[in-house]
């Protein structure tokens, strides 16, 4: 649509002008031309709020802006709603209140059927790790394009380049339960960034990890994002926080309590 | 849609494998239920066949005394042929009644003593069908009235009526008890391979944490279930054919007179009723259990 009414020069353009939908492109043009962030942008919560079916408030009047290429730390003690914003990020729940953007996606307006597509952008961490015990690193990696339609000659390159990246290539053949803790946590992040997705999202990934593991699992974070991902990690791990001086927001009772880059972690 | 559908099916035969334990207690009921269904269709289906042979049987029988003249019985013969109600009449002489019931006999399996007393026990008869089961008309009238030739006359009419009142109740309450026992087999199929998808749940988180669509997570399951039914279904039939030589006997023995069949149509039927319902049964089963996990 934006590139269709340069195509159209003359008597054409004023045609193309009084048909509705052509308005409609060039209102979309304006916004964009406004705004021009407005595309650089992985995450964007305004004035967010959600309140749980059994009545307990866990996020209240959050705003956030992730630009695109961030490295963001999710800070606050248990039940701060750190785990909430997450999920909310992946839409696994919906806001009671304020609007959601993920990677250029209106997430509460956005229909069930395109919320598959949503989560191939987005590249998810957990603590657990989240393996199938059953299937080797490199199938472990491999099952998140299989199920999402990937052509089968595809696959493999894919795999062998992520695996690459987060140094489990000589492992690629071994299950999880011969591997690490580092080493499973390193094949999650490899099956996270499979799908190239904007934004990494990790929920404590170092939580079960002992100080030095938690460092390479950091560093690696640290050169996804330096390869232009955005990367959202929440943690409780004040140590490295405070040491990597990046930007810090802090959840406290369902609100940003503090927003500062190259912040201090607070003990909790 | 064919990569997808290869996805599908190789991941069903992977995870029908992998969870062998679950896989085969879910077999095991559904073959369970799949005997009890076709348990049901064949008693079902034989109550049917002697009820129709009930129905049919709607006729008069009339013995003729031994020693009859041949002309005074074509004569009765006849003017029983005259009567409106009659559709149909046969005499069947002392030889044919005698092979007739040896016949019969050798069918059943019984020994046969008749050749041992060198005489003929069995009379000759004729036999009435009527146009319509309920109008008997002035048809037993005119068999009692010939006095030295009919030895005694065989009426069935108030069994036949109760009969078919019967039978019209036995068929409606064998279609209800069928559609019961399909919805039990369904609950309790579903139930079991909702175990079977409950031990997966983790896989299922991952596939939708990593986007994989509701086609990509459900089909595999619904194949899987699929195959459960068809495994059912596979032994079900086969316990049936191994089974069907004794039970046809058995049933012969117990039910002697009405010739109930076990014939080519009966078992095509019985492989299309336990395939199909063995089939639909897991994939219906498969589809609710994986809903829940869907549904968000």
């Amino acid at each position: 649509m934006t590139t269709s009414l340069p195509r159209f020069p003359g008597p054409f353009a004023a045609a193309t002008a009084v048909r509705p939908d052509g308005d409609v492109a060039r209102a979309q043009d304006a916004t964009f031309r406004d705004i021009p962030e407005a595309r650089r942008i992985s995450i964007a919560l305004e004035d967010v709020g959600k309140v749980y079916p059994n009545g307990r408030r866990a996020l209240a009047d959050v705003d956030l802006i992730v630009p695109d290429g961030d490295f963001v730390f999710l800070v606050g003690p248990s039940g701060a709603g750190k785990s909430t914003l997450i999920k909310l990020l992946i839409r696994d729940e919906l806001p009671t209140s304020g609007t959601v953007f993920v990677a250029g996606r209106d997430v509460r307006r956005m229909p069930r059927r395109e919320v598959p597509r949503l989560r191939r952008r987005i590249g998810i961490v957990f603590q657990d790790y989240k393996l199938l015990p059953h299937k080797s690193v490199r199938d472990n990696v491999a099952f998140a394009l299989e199920v999402t339609g990937t052509p089968g000659r595809q696959i493999r390159p894919a795999v062998e380049r992520v695996l690459a990246l987060v140094g489990l290539t000589a492992a690629a053949g071994q299950f999880p339960n011969q591997l690490s803790g580092g080493e499973q946590q390193r094949t999650a992040i490899a099956r996270a960034l499979v799908h190239e997705p904007r934004v990494v999202i990790a929920d404590e990934p170092t939580g079960n990890l002992d100080p030095l593991i938690s460092w390479e699992i950091i560093q690696l974070l640290l050169r996804i994002n330096e390869l232009g991902t955005t990367v959202l990690m929440a943690t409780h791990n004040a140590e490295v926080v405070t040491a990597l001086r990046r930007r810090v927001v802090a959840l406290e009772d369902g609100r940003v309590v503090r927003d500062e880059v190259g912040g201090y972690h607070r003990e909790y | 849609m064919l990569r997808f559908l290869l996805f599908s099916i190789r991941r069903a035969w992977d995870g029908f494998w992998r969870n062998a334990v679950m896989s085969l207690a879910a077999t095991v009921t559904m073959t369970l239920m799949l005997l009890m269904l076709a348990g049901l269709v064949i008693g079902l289906s034989g109550l049917d066949a002697g009820l129709r042979f009930v129905e049919q049987k709607v006729e008069v029988q009339a013995f003729i005394a031994d020693g009859t003249p041949q002309p005074k019985i074509d004569a009765l013969v006849a003017q029983v042929r005259a009567l409106p109600e009659v559709s149909q009449v046969e005499y069947i002489d002392k030889a044919q009644a005698l092979q007739q019931w040896q016949e019969q006999l050798r069918q059943q399996g019984k020994p046969d003593y008749s050749s041992d007393t060198g005489t003929n026990p069995i009379p000759a008869s004729i036999t009435v069908k009527l146009r319509d089961p309920h109008v008997y008309g002035n048809v037993i009238q005119t068999l009692q009235s010939a006095q030295g030739v009919v030895t005694d006359v065989l009426e069935t009419q108030h069994v036949v009526d109760a009969l078919l009142s019967v039978t019209g109740f036995l068929r409606t309450a064998g279609v209800i008890v069928l559609v019961l026992v399909g919805v039990t087999v369904l609950f309790i199929v579903v139930n079991t391979i909702r175990l079977a998808v409950v031990a997966r749940s983790e896989e299922i988180e991952i596939m939708r944490l990593v986007g994989a669509s509701d086609a990509f997570i459900r089909w595999p399951f619904i194949f899987e279930g699929m195959l459960v039914g068809i495994f059912g279904a596979a032994i079900t039939l086969g316990i049936l054919a191994l089974a069907s030589q004794p039970i046809g006997q058995g049933v012969a023995t117990l039910v002697g007179q009405v010739p109930i069949q076990f014939d080519q149509s009966l078992g095509q039927q019985l492989v299309m009723v336990v395939g199909g319902s063995g089939l639909a049964l897991g994939a219906a089963g498969a589809f609710i259990s994986v809903r829940t996990y869907l549904i968000r």
